[in-house]
């Protein structure tokens, strides 16, 4: 009898972070990296400490930025974790540690800033 | 007639009761417009070097015997021209990721046993008989599976799949595509024993959508759709089973 | 039955030069390496942010160096392409839709997504602009 596989649970964070990462992640970069740095469309006091923690002090977009976070998280350890494999480095519990472990390490970080920032 | 040219064929050799290891040779074939790469392959077994051993039968695209790696893309040597490489050499190899039996003959039994594994026939609700009369479908019910059923078995996707390359237990795409053939038919009632093979690590899960087997598919089978398709179903009954412990409906 | 034949098995080194189309694979599972490191930076900065001003003033300055700029450009690209060949890819893992009876055809499918792209884009930077 063949054995169910878990990698639902992997593959639809993977997905959902991929989602994320597609719809959303060049104007996030395009944002913090280029725009805001070189002051086109933004004055040079944006994402300052004081305007940051104001934002992040609502529990919503604190919660989006944690869970933004979170599934990049995922969704590279997942095709990190396989593309490990493709590259010669055998699939095992170990790697699928470290990969996926880590991830879920990062996720409760973010998770427990995220509730700082709202907090204090 | 057109004219004739000639085209270096670089051929892979190895014979099980000579060699350790496979070896290359180069024939120099004289050619024209409407010769395929078989016809160039049975001019050298006929005219240069009677050894070269290789399979073939139909030779219009349709028995899927033929497959072999030209340049390290998989291709129907009978569907492919050599005027289309000419001046280029061209590099005959067997289909990639199998063992080599001898020259470009492979040894597709682990496939054989894959597409056994997938319930590759229809199984009806409850047994029928003759007397049952012929059993009906709608153009539309016909269209959901027509596409996946057009497979020749030529395994062309096998060599295009590095997921099969690295793990032969993955059950790959041909026999997968086949799998949702049978799954998307009307007909069928057969789901519940293949969901099995769709939820297995060697299923579904195998795959990392390279995407490269639907582009080689001679019959535009696109077994990496039928696959990715079912990624969803699966993810659907991993997380479903929990909300209906007592069993699915259909 | 005869005895199965000897049979040679070729290795898998090296199998990515064999086909483009495997170096291109590579190179769209590449993207997640960026994806993972941006989400590690973006983390770093969530800490500074915790930790008060000092330590944010350090996460912001750093945005203004070359560093951070060419970091950031490969980023983008690193996204952009991930974004590309996702939503690619997508028609093959949806299931099949259909519209008036007739099945959607894959480029529209992709079409509208790259349109979901830019509508979800502009409005994050709408939102940026208001409220950074
Ligand atoms: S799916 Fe296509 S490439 Fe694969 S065996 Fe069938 S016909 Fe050949
Ligand atoms: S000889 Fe039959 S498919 Fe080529």
């Amino acid at each position: 009898m063949r054995t169910r596989s878990h990698e639902p649970i992997v593959w639809s964070l993977f997905g959902a972070g991929g989602v994320f990462a597609a719809l959303l992640g060049t104007m996030l970069v395009l944002i913090i990296g280029i725009l805001v740095p070189m002051g086109l469309g933004f004055g040079p006091e944006a994402m300052h400490y004081d305007s940051l923690r104001g934002l992040f002090g609502h529990p919503l977009p604190a919660l989006g930025l944690a869970v933004v976070i979170s599934l990049f998280l995922f969704h590279g350890a997942h095709r990190i974790y396989h593309t490990l494999h493709d590259l010669g480095i055998p699939a095992s519990k170990k790697m699928m540690l470290a990969c996926y472990g880590s991830a879920a390490a990062g996720s409760g970080v973010a998770l427990l800033l995220a509730g700082m920032l709202v907090v204090f | 007639m057109s004219q004739t040219r000639t085209i270096m064929i670089e051929c892979l050799r190895y014979d099980p009761e000579q060699d350790q290891a496979p070896h290359y040779r180069t024939y120099e074939v004289p050619f024209t417009d409407e010769m395929s790469v078989l016809e160039g392959l049975q001019y050298i077994k006929d005219h240069l070097d009677g050894s070269l051993t290789f399979r073939w039968s139909c030779r219009m695209a349709i028995c899927g015997s033929c497959g072999c790696m030209v340049n390290h893309q998989p291709i129907l040597s009978c569907q492919s021209f050599l005027r289309d490489y000419y001046p280029a050499r061209i590099r005959v190899e067997p289909l990639e990721h199998f063992p080599i039996v001898k020259d470009l003959v492979i040894d597709q039994s682990d496939f054989l046993g894959k597409l056994e594994s997938v319930t590759p026939y229809l199984v009806p609700a409850q047994p029928l008989t003759p007397e049952d009369g012929p059993n009906l479908q709608t153009p539309r019910q016909i269209e959901d599976y027509l596409g996946y059923a057009q497979c020749i078995n030529c395994l062309l996707c096998y060599a295009a799949c590095p997921q099969y390359g690295l793990n032969h237990e993955f059950t790959g795409p041909a026999a997968l595509a086949l799998l949702a053939r049978y799954n998307a038919d009307s007909r069928d009632a057969g789901q519940k024993t293949r969901m099995a093979v769709v939820n297995a690590e060697e299923g579904v899960w195998g795959c990392t959508l390279v995407g490269l087997c639907s582009e080689v598919c001679p019959k535009h089978v696109d077994p990496a759709r039928a696959i990715n398709r079912n990624k969803i179903n699966s993810t659907q009954d991993y997380f479903l089973r929990f909300l209906m412990p007592f069993g699915r409906g259909s | 039955m005869t005895p199965a034949p000897k049979t040679y098995v070729r290795p898998m080194n090296r199998w990515w030069m064999r086909h483009p189309a495997y170096r291109r694979y590579l190179l769209r599972e590449g993207t997640s390496v960026m994806v993972a490191a941006y989400a590690l930076f973006l983390l770093a900065g969530m800490v500074c942010l915790v930790l008060g001003e000092t330590a944010f003033n350090l996460w912001r300055g750093f945005l203004q160096s070359p560093v951070s700029v060419i970091f950031h450009l490969a980023a983008l690209a690193a996204f952009a392409f991930h974004a590309w060949t996702w939503f690619k890819v997508m028609p093959l893992t949806t299931p099949p839709i259909r519209f008036r009876g007739q099945p959607v055809p894959d480029r529209m499918i992709f079409r509208a997504a790259l349109w979901a792209w830019g509508i979800a884009s502009v409005a994050l930077l709408v939102l940026a602009m208001r409220f950074l």
